[in-house]
């Protein structure tokens, strides 16, 4: 396998007391889109800051295609003019006394490029992000999205080792972040282009993404294809940060032949063997499954990985209803489709999916 | 992929010098050269009874014999006093213009703020001349008006006295300062909590009085503070209307102690010495006051309502008293000031043909006034161009977070703000003295504009933090990463986006140094003599009529320059 464009090993950063990103490695391969996620404040963008030079590690090592651009321990750091990458910002950070044209032309006015060269590969990158017509316009005379039509041409333009976008479509409207997202990986697969992908938006992660980082606190807490994190989250964090849960706490029991989890009414469900390795009996545990994953049923069903639940609340959504369901010491709120009702107060039976259930020490 | 591995590679080799790093000590450096020496000097000299440049000498005799002369304490303890009797009518005076701009229906309240501006700029001594014609005891027009009525034997009207100063100083820019200050104030004021009042049943001036001033109480006390440090620092004033009068302020009493002879530099430096001391415990009580005063926090400009105090038919009172007080403190000492420059003999209407243009053709003849005029501009130019791009970095040092001593930085950024001039200059005439940084500065129009340029400081680096604060980080970083350096970044992209505050900054500086008399007046020769100075030569020996043609002079290149500035669309007022 070709070497990673870009490498993370045990890359630290503190601002004062706070580390923000504590110890991550990582790499991205060539040709795919690898989406840092979480929440705000979780360290994602300075590690995209980090990729590009903006940041200076405290400590371990950062290499892009191969060389070494910020080692601190060897006195080692490229400064971000070194680095042959393309940034889209947040803001955009369309620079709003040049042209469309001249902020397209930049990174290669900075790289004393001729101006035959300049005006093909200006028009070039501004016909890929759809902006042909508007070379001459005042950066400031343009919408949201057209600003940010301009800092992905101006990022593209010089062919960057590495695309780094940090939440570039946070700025738009729903319909327009939707339109530019579909655009986006179309001309990724076109262009074979390099991304790292920096938001906090799950949605945006799930549809973009090769693979997804989920950043918890500086660390990361998983990396995978989108449908491996949110089928199997490694850690509680990762399974309610991408799509909603559903969580019941209870105690790990395990016998000779069998294990399961006893909730706080009693009632019981069985644990599959391969993700209980480490906890012994007694241990207080979570369960954690997807909403979707959980089917109401009628009372009068018995099967092992069924429990008893009593609705308390009964909502109309349109397409659906939406049930408030007591059980086993929680409140769990489940969509069911129009076909079957239950009324508030009957008893009903909830039955999981054991193949996608969880199980987390506490 | 190969650029970036030779590149990369060729990095490892390279022991790293982080240039930010050594911009910062760089300027550092400078300011405790130019700063933070000069203020050594000043504390240290007190101590030192040698002439400066000699071999020192240290003991308390300069103390002891400043201490020893009673008009020492009492030039100290009038400028606390002069500065703070002009206060209070400044400070309400102040309050009303802020209050009937930004929160009545008035109409004109954005041609007034500008006048205001305007009146900010009109530099002080030209207006202080135009009040000694006006109110001269011999000469001045409105004594003699007085004079002409029955029941009046003596002139009513001394500007050579305690009062007299307090007067000309409610129409210098001191007051302009406070309304400038003030308005934005009143402006971010939600209106809500007017309302709130209104409705409560409380009549328009109630609430004014009982609303809105207790709830601004600690933004105008923040001002009023700073206005009285700057009071202290007044010395044009003081030096025209008060030394004939044998009224000192420490600024006139310094200024006499280096101009006698022999100059008397240790008790210059122990009086300026005692006067830091003073400066520097009232600083910390206003500092640790504001500390305890963040219970006000309704003057947030979120989610505010701008909705104004209708005044009724007295919104036109409002306009015609607001018009009325500038005309009278600013216009009218203009227009007597021309006159005057065009009178054979100032006052004299009666005598045969009182009006001739020999003023005008003395000084405009004379080979003095083109050197000056020359020394003026050479100055002004480079402390204006030289400010922009030095302080211009300076800021951007300090909020680029990576300074490690921002602090040390700051502390020295601001240092020359509250130092007065007339104290700059004086440190800083030591450090020439005492340096071989003489041989370039001392006497010269460089070392003018170095005094002038360090006296910028505060507010021009201040002007490019906010500037910069305001561009945001992501446009620089934008094209570092698209591979600029930082040199290429600042000429293209930081530079021209802060045009407009590098050409209002740089057009005050140049006004600034243009007027400025307390800072260059120990440092200037026969040779680099700027315009300023030789408007007060001509004025403290006499020559009235010259000293009024070179102050209106003056005050019409100020004009020139507002007028330039608001072409180029320097904003001049809160509004957008």
């Amino acid at each position: 396998m070709a070497p990673p464009v870009l490498e993370f090993r045990k890359v630290v950063k503190r601002f004062d007391t706070v580390t923000a990103v504590d110890a991550v490695s990582f790499s991205v391969h060539r040709g795919e889109i690898f989406t840092l996620l979480g929440p705000s404040g979780c360290g994602k963008t300075t590690t995209l800051r980090l990729v590009a030079g903006l940041e200076e590690p405290d400590s371990g090592e950062i290499s892009i295609d191969g060389a070494t651009v910020a080692a601190p321990g060897r006195g080692i750091f490229l400064p971000p003019e070194k680095r042959r990458l393309g940034m889209v910002f947040q803001s955009y950070a369309v620079w709003p006394h040049l042209t469309v044209f001249e902020n397209v032309a930049f990174p290669l006015r900075v790289r004393r490029e001729s101006s035959e060269v300049i005006r093909e590969r200006v028009g070039q990158a501004l016909q890929t992000v759809g902006l042909a017509g508007l070379p001459d316009r005042g950066a400031t005379q343009l919408s949201g999205g057209q600003q940010q039509r301009v800092a992905l041409a101006r990022a593209l333009v010089y062919e960057p080792a590495i695309l780094l976008l940090d939440e570039p479509l946070s700025n738009l409207d729903a319909k327009l972040r939707e339109q530019m997202r579909f655009e986006l990986r179309a001309l990724q697969k076109k262009l074979s282009l390099t991304i790292l992908y920096v938001t906090h938006d799950q949605t945006e992660a799930m549809t973009l993404s090769d693979r997804i980082a989920m950043v918890n606190s500086g660390r990361l807490e998983q990396v995978g294809a989108p449908e491996e994190i949110y089928e199997r989250p490694a850690t509680p964090f990762a399974g309610q940060f991408l799509g909603r849960t559903v969580m019941l706490e209870g105690t790990f029991r395990r016998s000779a032949a069998q294990q399961w989890v006893e909730l706080a009414d009693g009632e019981r469900i069985p644990a599959r063997m391969d993700s209980t390795g480490s906890l012994i009996d007694g241990a207080r545990v979570r369960l954690i499954t997807r909403p979707e994953d959980i089917v109401i049923l009628p009372p009068d069903r018995l099967e092992p990985t069924q429990i008893d639940a009593i609705v308390e609340q009964v909502d109309y959504l349109g397409d659906c209803f939406e049930y408030y369901l007591r059980t086993a010491g929680a409140l769990l709120i489940l969509t069911a489709p129009k076909k079957d009702r239950y009324a508030v107060g009957a008893k009903v039976r909830l039955g999981f999916d054991p193949a996608r259930l969880s199980l987390y020490a506490q | 992929m190969d650029v970036t591995a030779t590149t990369a590679r060729h990095s490892i080799a390279r022991v790293r010098v982080r240039p930010i790093r050594i911009a910062e000590l760089s300027f550092v450096a400078f300011f405790a050269l130019v700063t933070g020496l000069p203020l050594l000097f000043l504390l240290g000299g007190s101590f030192n009874l040698a002439a400066p440049g000699q071999p020192a000498v240290y003991g308390l005799a300069n103390w002891a014999r400043a201490f020893s002369d009673p008009a020492t304490v009492n030039a100290l303890w009038m400028s606390f006093l002069l500065s703070g009797a002009r206060l209070i009518p400044a400070i309400v005076i102040a309050v009303l213009f802020a209050w009937l701009i930004a929160r009545t229906d008035m109409p004109g309240g954005n041609a007034i703020e500008f006048f205001c501006w305007m009146a900010y700029f009109i530099p002080d001594f030209p207006l202080t001349l135009a009040w000694i014609l006006l109110l001269d005891p011999n000469y001045g027009l409105l004594n003699s008006l007085a004079l002409e009525l029955p029941f009046v034997h003596s002139a009513p009207f001394n500007p050579y006295s305690f009062w007299g100063i307090v007067w000309v100083h409610t129409s210098t820019g001191g007051i302009w300062f406070k309304v400038i200050l003030l308005t934005p104030v009143f402006r971010r004021l939600s209106a809500a909590l007017e309302e709130a009042a209104r409705v409560a049943g409380a009549k328009t001036t109630t609430v004014l009085w009982r609303v809105t001033v207790p709830l601004l109480s600690p933004m105008i006390l923040a001002v009023a503070v700073l206005s009285f440090i700057r009071g202290l620092q007044s010395f044009n004033t003081e030096l025209l209307l008060g030394t004939p009068a044998g009224i000192y302020v420490y600024s006139t009493r310094i200024y006499d102690y280096i101009r006698r002879e022999p100059a008397s530099y240790g008790e210059a430096t122990a009086l300026g010495s005692v006067f830091i001391v003073a400066l520097g415990i009232l600083l910390f009580l206003y500092w640790r006051f504001l500390r305890g005063k963040r219970r006000f926090t309704v003057v947030t400009g979120q989610g505010y309502s701008t909705a104004r105090v209708r005044l009724g038919g007295w919104r036109y009172v409002a306009l015609a008293a607001c018009a009325l007080y500038i005309a009278i403190m600013t216009l009218l000492p203009l227009v007597f000031l021309t006159l005057g420059s065009f009178m054979r003999r100032y006052g004299f209407f009666n005598i045969s043909s009182p009006f001739t243009l020999a003023h005008w053709q003395d000084v405009l003849r004379d080979p003095i006034f083109f050197l000056a005029l020359k020394n003026s501009l050479l100055i002004a130019t480079i402390t204006a161009g030289v400010g922009v791009v030095l302080y211009s970095m300076a800021a951007y040092v300090l909020v680029s977070r990576r300074a490690v001593m921002a602090p040390v930085l700051e502390a020295f950024c601001w240092l020359p703000h509250i130092l007065p001039g007339i104290l700059l200059g004086l440190g800083i005439l030591w450090l020439f003295l005492a340096t071989p940084l003489r041989f370039v500065f001392y006497g010269t129009t460089w070392g003018i504009a170095l005094a002038l340029m360090v006296s910028d400081s505060p507010v021009t680096t201040q002007a490019f933090r906010a500037g910069y604060l305001q561009l945001g980080a992501d446009l620089e970083e934008a094209a570092r990463v698209a591979g600029a350096s930082w040199g290429y970044t600042y000429r293209r992209v930081l530079l021209p986006l802060l045009a407009p505050v590098a050409g209002a900054i740089g057009l005050m500086n140049f006004g600034g140094a243009l007027t400025s008399i307390s800072t260059p007046v120990l440092l200037y020769s026969h040779q680099s003599r700027p315009l300023a100075l030789l408007m007060l030569e001509y004025s403290v020996t006499g020559e009235l009529e010259r000293g009024a043609v070179l102050g209106l002079l003056i005050t019409a290149m100020i004009c020139v320059m507002m007028l330039i500035g608001r072409r180029l669309g320097l904003q001049l007022s809160g509004q957008q």
